[in-house]
């Protein structure tokens, strides 16, 4: 090949040479020379023949033994990927560098020919790969480190909330202790067991009775609530008929709705089948939902339960409806939460802790039901419960119409 | 006065800070960005190093290595013919410790004789260490190199390093 022709694709390429005697003096330089000195510190200019190869080459100060190493045939090449090298311009060019062997023309070693690549423009490119792929590995440790951290505050958190539980379990247990005793005396007054009473002693002992039922009912409700919370409630899934079981809640709580002169209307059919549930722990759900529209509907309000099948298979509905103070639809999503009590409840001045839908709620799933409910401000609202029906009776009651009312 | 070169390898995983050493120390300069290092950026440092027969100028080629894992394959030719090398890790990240030994794995094989000296870096961010000064010892006992606690933002420790190492190297 032609010399001007190989000095040409040496110099488009960005390939430098070197060629150094046995001692690693420079006795040749071609190519694109430039780059072999063209570094922050080399030399100034293709002056440096005769100049020893790692003063011409800086980075192989102190690989001086490699470079024997070839000279003597114990190592064929000794090449440096990626060598980094700064600008004057404080940019930074990427060489590859090769030492190899050089042979006269009967094949002996009489020195080396160090060969230099400019590999910037694939070197920028790698670059920018590390540099994207290493930040995000330091994301990813990050984010770990952060995960971890949360985890540890996390149980952190648990344990603090288990105490608190526990603190409110204990606390509740030794509030309601003395409510009994205060209660039964109450009652004996009330009914004359220590003789007869005033009118005006009559009217504040039916406050204090009042108001310890209400003491007992918040610490019955903070002990449900750290038995849930604990996961200790237990119920005792037995087929009860739902209809019996309404009908005897909503006995139950008529004197407090003849009390404000509401009107309660209950709509059911006849032949519903059994539904699996707790006794005790389904009235609590009912009562709780009569309670509620109770507590929040005017006096002369109007009241309706309804027990149909659900329109999902296999269970039954009931329904408490209320033409009460309504819930605005901001409140709506909260109303299941611990301590929640929706503005239009706070205002009708209506006693409440908070936690009776949340405890109602976590009952239903506890049964495997449902719990959902339809509301509009200033007129009212609609709770649905859904339990269960028992066993082998729940295919049967699929054909059972929904529509029929008592 | 005589005049040594000297090959000295910086060793560590990505983003431990072994460039920002060498611009501190070479330069007394410090970027907060992080710039990953690809391949190798030999730079040199001259220190005079005092011995019982007079001092040396010690010309110190700092070879300061891509910690990345896509370089650990070309790693072995960087190491070749060093004469000491500086381990580098982030006080925090506790696993930039760990990983040292397998750098000090491949630099014994090409250059068994090297010396080692630890810088476990990042000292100025005192409120995010996740590394112990036990830790860092049980790992520098058993490499048998000292260590110091550096920063090359601050600048604390690092020229006394460099330097320590330089005596090691005149020994």
């Amino acid at each position: 090949m032609d010399l001007a022709v190989a000095q040409l694709i040496l110099e488009d390429r960005k390939i430098a040479y070197a060629i150094t005697d046995h001692d690693l003096k420079v006795v040749e330089t071609g190519g694109a020379a430039g780059i072999l000195w063209d570094s922050y510190d080399g030399a100034e200019d293709g002056s440096n023949l005769g100049c020893s190869l790692p003063e011409l080459v800086p980075e192989l100060i102190g690989s001086e033994a490699v470079l024997v190493d070839i000279l003597t045939g114990r190592l064929p090449r000794f090449e440096l990927a990626w060598v980094n090298r700064e600008t004057a311009e404080g940019a930074t060019t990427y060489l590859t560098m090769v030492a190899l062997p050089y042979r006269d023309r009967t094949g002996q070693i009489v020195g080396l020919i160090h060969l230099v690549e400019d590999v910037t423009d694939v070197g920028d490119l790698q670059q920018l790969l590390v540099q994207r792929r290493n930040e995000l590995r330091l994301l990813r440790d990050q984010l770990a480190a952060k995960n971890l951290e949360l985890a540890t505050t996390n149980v952190e958190l648990r344990r603090l909330d288990e105490m608190k539980s526990v603190f409110v379990s204990v606390a509740a247990h030794e509030l309601r202790t003395p409510l009994a005793p205060i209660l039964g005396y109450v009652e004996m007054f009330l009914d004359g067991d220590f003789g007869p009473l005033t009118d005006r002693q009559r009217e504040r002992l039916e406050v204090m009775d009042r108001n310890v039922r209400r003491l007992l009912e918040i610490t019955d409700n903070l002990l449900d609530v750290t038995r849930i919370e604990a996961e200790r409630v237990e119920l005792i899934l037995r087929p009860a008929d739902l209809l019996a079981l309404v009908e005897t809640v909503l006995a139950e709580y008529r004197p407090q709705l003849e009390a404000k002169a509401q009107r309660l209307t209950l709509h059911a059919h006849s032949d519903l089948p059994p539904v699996l549930c707790d006794d005790t722990r389904a009235a609590q759900i009912i009562g709780n939902l009569l309670s509620n529209a109770s507590k929040y509907t005017p006096d002369g309000g109007l009241i309706e339960v309804s027990l149909a099948l659900a329109e999902e298979q296999g269970f039954l509905q009931v329904s408490v409806a209320d033409n009460g103070v309504g819930i605005a639809a901001e409140d709506q999503e909260k109303v299941f939460e611990r301590f929640f009590r929706a503005e239009s409840a706070a205002l009708t001045q209506a006693g409440g802790t908070g936690l009776g839908l949340y405890i109602t709620r976590s009952l239903v799933e506890m049964h495997g039901g449902r719990i959902w409910f339809e509301s509009e401000l200033g007129k009212g609202s609609t709770f649905h419960v859904t339990f269960l029906i028992a066993g082998r009776l729940a295919a049967a009651a699929r054909n059972i119409p929904t529509s029929a009312a008592t | 006065m005589t005049r040594v070169s000297k090959k000295i390898c910086l060793l560590g995983d990505f983003a431990v800070g072994k460039t920002s050493l060498v611009r501190r120390l070479v330069y007394d300069r410090f970027d907060d960005k992080y710039i990953s290092t690809i391949g190798v950026k030999v730079s040199r440092k001259t220190v005079a190093v005092p011995r019982v027969d007079g001092v040396v100028e010690l010309t110190m080629m700092l070879w300061d290595l891509a910690g990345s894992e896509e370089f650990s394959r070309v790693r072995a030719s960087y190491l070749r013919g060093a004469a000491g090398a500086v381990l580098v890790c982030d006080l925090t990240r506790p696993e930039t410790l760990e990983g040292l030994r397998s750098y000090v794995d491949d630099l014994t094989v090409v250059s068994p004789g090297a010396q080692l000296i630890l810088a476990a870096n990042k000292h100025d961010l005192g409120a995010q260490r996740q590394l112990e000064q036990a830790e860092i010892e049980a790992v520098t006992a058993s490499l048998g190199a000292p260590h110091y606690l550096t920063s090359a933002k601050t600048g604390d420790a690092v020229e006394a390093l460099f330097r320590h190492l330089g005596r090691l190297l005149m020994t």
